[in-house]
């Protein structure tokens, strides 16, 4: 982990007509942080999240990249978010596509590479995950653990700076939550700037540098996850307390 | 460069009618016989000699363009047609909306009953079921004193209504009422006409000069014998004609006379190809539109963007949806394209495009609804542009959800063709009636212009079925 800051939230604010998801949330990511936001459920972790790449466009604050701010309606936007990975619950895969023309059809639309070499990446991502052999095969053909290690893979393809992960594992028969976790420690461990939003509290406390606390759109408390899960503020001990 | 293109049909489109200028445009209903009617692929009959003589002793040439009846005085009105022959009547109605020329021809208006009929005369008419071609004078007298008739486009169908018993009673003119009764077995002629009247040419209202040429020659022709030569010659031709169709012939026979005899087949073989020419540029046109309409509606119903447009698209919508093709069609032939020359099957292939693009676009909208946002999202997240996301990733599964839905748009649209007829276009539904109105057989040219409907959309949906089951192969 460096002092640089790679990603900043700065008053970021998300209201939608009932409910103000995000309230005023300031944030920073350095370069090589694994971060996990964890809270209870309908705590804004989510949308925080997705406010971070524009998927959901903030209505008040800024998210700042390397220190410039991004517009979400922008042309810019999409080469901020070529460089912002994004894994999600229910893994997004496209199903028309084989796993191959999956990870490669983003950097070969955007420029980044040609398809050539775009597919000799496909193979040596596939190949470090395991499921080379499913490169021609549909995302229908595989199980769920390895469809959500697919979609890590293809986030990864674009050589993004930093990944966000939306609930990667909620979704997931039981079994197949490991080989997910693995692969996200290895990432963590190769120097990957991670955010994670999670409910995997173990998994969390195990792998990340710094754990956020949410809870009704606002940040409780920041800290490792030894000072996190030692807090003294009640919610927070409630929410440890019922989930461990 | 589109746009370049275009504009360069659109300034030939305009030029056309200045290129057009030495020829007279005649238009005609050619189910009519003597006085017009299709042999041998022509349109010939008393009508069209008279005015083609009229023409080539003023060193002009024509063209003859058959269209419904009932179409005859809009097109002379809007400039589709120069000159009316089409055996009418002059009324003064009728004179309202053109100017006639002399008449040239007594004619009456008879009743063809069946020949075990208790009508005798005109006065038993009144309470039955009379069937009369629509817009002629026939139908005109009978609305006015008789009673409501049942009106029909052609007199071959009218007087097969009254062979079967659906009717009690056709008013015809007098020439081709002798040729109906004589081709078919169990009809007569009654005595005593209903009316008389006589024929005259129409030009559009104003056209002096042409019309003052028109009367001239046709006063020479009346009084060198021209035109009783004319009318001779036809009543002959009709009587031969009849003498070789047997209306108690066999089956056999009936199937050499409707397809064979006189190259009839060929009718249908055009029409097919004009069907298949229209239904094929039609699917094209309105896909093109149908997916740029889908594309701004459900861009703006999920971003909120291109409101002006997505208004514009809406009334388009619910136009073309809200009114029957038959009329876009008409309205586009003889509106838009009101004073233009422009080919028929170019206006057929605009006006089903312009419709079936209203249909393909809710289609594709709801299969761009159906694909889960996530998809969007993931193409997003991953730096794609929206339009690169929607082509990429969103249309190719929408278009997988829907195409049976478009499968049965195209096969309705293939259908829909079939009332290419009212511009006159000689499609395949078309190309039966002729068939029908030269051979007064009514039923075998429907059987077989049906079967050939049948064996086209068997085939496109054998396709579609293979199409589907090979995009499937992902599931």
């Amino acid at each position: 982990m460096s002092d640089e800051i790679i990603l900043e939230a700065c008053s970021l604010i998300k209201e939608f007509p009932a409910l103000r998801a995000v309230d005023n949330v300031s944030f920073s990511v350095h370069k090589g942080e694994t971060v996990f936001i964890v809270g209870p459920s309908g705590s804004g972790k989510s949308t925080f999240l997705r406010c971070l790449n524009m998927l959901e466009k903030p209505t008040g604050g800024e998210v700042l990249f390397h220190g410039k701010p991004i517009n979400a309606d922008s042309r810019g936007i999409n080469s901020y978010r070529s460089k912002v990975g994004m894994v999600f619950q229910h893994f997004n895969l496209f199903p028309h596509l084989t796993i191959r023309q999956n990870i490669t059809l983003a950097p070969v639309k955007t420029g980044l590479l040609t398809e050539v070499q775009a597919e000799k990446k496909a193979d040596i991502l596939l190949q470090r995950i395991g499921l080379l052999d499913k490169a021609d095969a549909y995302p229908m053909q595989l199980s769920g653990g390895q469809k959500q290690r697919v979609a890590i893979i293809r986030a990864c393809a674009m050589s993004p700076e930093i990944l966000l992960f939306d609930e990667p594992t909620s979704a997931l028969d039981p079994e197949m939550v490991g080989e997910v976790q693995s692969l996200m420690k290895d990432l963590a461990a190769e120097g990957m700037t991670m955010i994670v939003v999670t409910h995997e509290i173990t998994f969390a406390a195990e792998v990340a540098d710094r754990m956020v606390f949410m809870d009704h759109g606002k940040i409780l408390e920041v800290g490792t996850p030894t000072q996190l899960m030692n807090s003294d503020n009640p919610r927070i001990k409630e929410f440890f307390t019922n989930v461990l | 460069m589109m746009f370049k293109r275009l504009f360069f049909i659109l300034s030939l489109m305009f030029l056309m009618p200045v290129w057009a200028g030495k020829v007279i445009k005649v238009v005609t209903s050619a189910n009519f016989p003597p006085y017009e009617f299709h042999q041998n692929g022509q349109i010939v009959g008393v009508d069209i000699d008279i005015i083609r003589e009229v023409l080539r002793r003023n060193g002009m040439e024509m063209v003859v363009e058959d269209m419904k009846f009932d179409s005859i005085i809009v097109a002379i009105q809007t400039g589709k047609g120069d000159i009316a022959a089409s055996g009418l009547t002059v009324t003064e109605d009728r004179k309202r909306e053109v100017d006639f020329s002399v008449t040239y021809v007594q004619a009456k208006q008879v009743i063809i009953v069946r020949e075990d009929s208790d009508i005798a005369a005109p006065q038993d008419l009144q309470g039955r079921k009379i069937g009369v071609q629509s817009g002629t004078t026939g139908d005109t007298f009978v609305t006015e004193n008789i009673g409501n008739p049942q009106r029909f486009d052609d007199a071959s169908t009218a007087v097969a209504a009254l062979k079967s018993g659906k009717l009690d009673a056709v008013v015809l003119d007098y020439e081709p009422a002798r040729v109906h009764v004589a081709r078919n077995a169990g009809l007569k002629l009654l005595d005593e006409p209903l009316t008389s009247e006589e024929y005259a040419f129409a030009v559009a209202k104003g056209n002096r000069e042409l019309l003052e040429m028109i009367n001239k020659t046709l006063q020479e022709m009346i009084a060198d014998g021209t035109i009783e030569n004319i009318r001779a010659k036809y009543e002959k031709v009709t009587d031969i004609e009849v003498a070789e169709t047997d209306p108690d012939g066999s089956f056999k026979d009936d199937l050499y006379t409707v397809f064979v005899k006189n190259a009839r087949w060929r009718y249908l073989c055009n029409g097919l190809k004009v069907t298949l020419l229209v239904a094929f540029f039609s699917v094209i046109l309105g896909v093109s539109i149908g997916f740029f309409v889908a594309i701004i509606r459900s861009t703006a119903d999920t971003t909120g963007k291109l409101k002006i447009a997505n208004f514009l698209c809406k009334v388009y919508l619910m136009i073309i949806r809200g009114t029957p093709v038959v009329l876009q069609l008409l309205i586009i032939y003889f509106v838009v394209f009101g004073s233009m020359d422009v080919d028929k099957v170019l206006v057929a292939i605009i006006a089903f495009g312009i419709n079936s693009g209203a249909y393909v676009a809710e289609i594709i909208r709801s299969g761009i609804m159906s694909i889960d946002r996530g998809q969007m999202e993931a193409g997003r997240s991953l730096g794609l542009s929206y339009s690169k996301t929607m082509i990429l990733v969103i249309l190719p599964q929408a278009l997988k959800n829907v195409l049976p839905a478009l499968g049965n748009e195209f096969i309705v649209l293939l259908k829909e063709t079939s009332v290419c007829g009212f511009i006159a276009l000689e499609d395949l539904t078309k190309g039966g009636d002729v068939i029908r109105s030269q051979t007064y057989n009514a039923f075998l040219p429907l059987i077989a212009v049906a079967l050939v409907y049948l064996v086209l959309v068997m085939t496109f949906s054998f396709a579609l079925e293979k199409l589907e089951k090979r995009l499937k192969k992902n599931e």
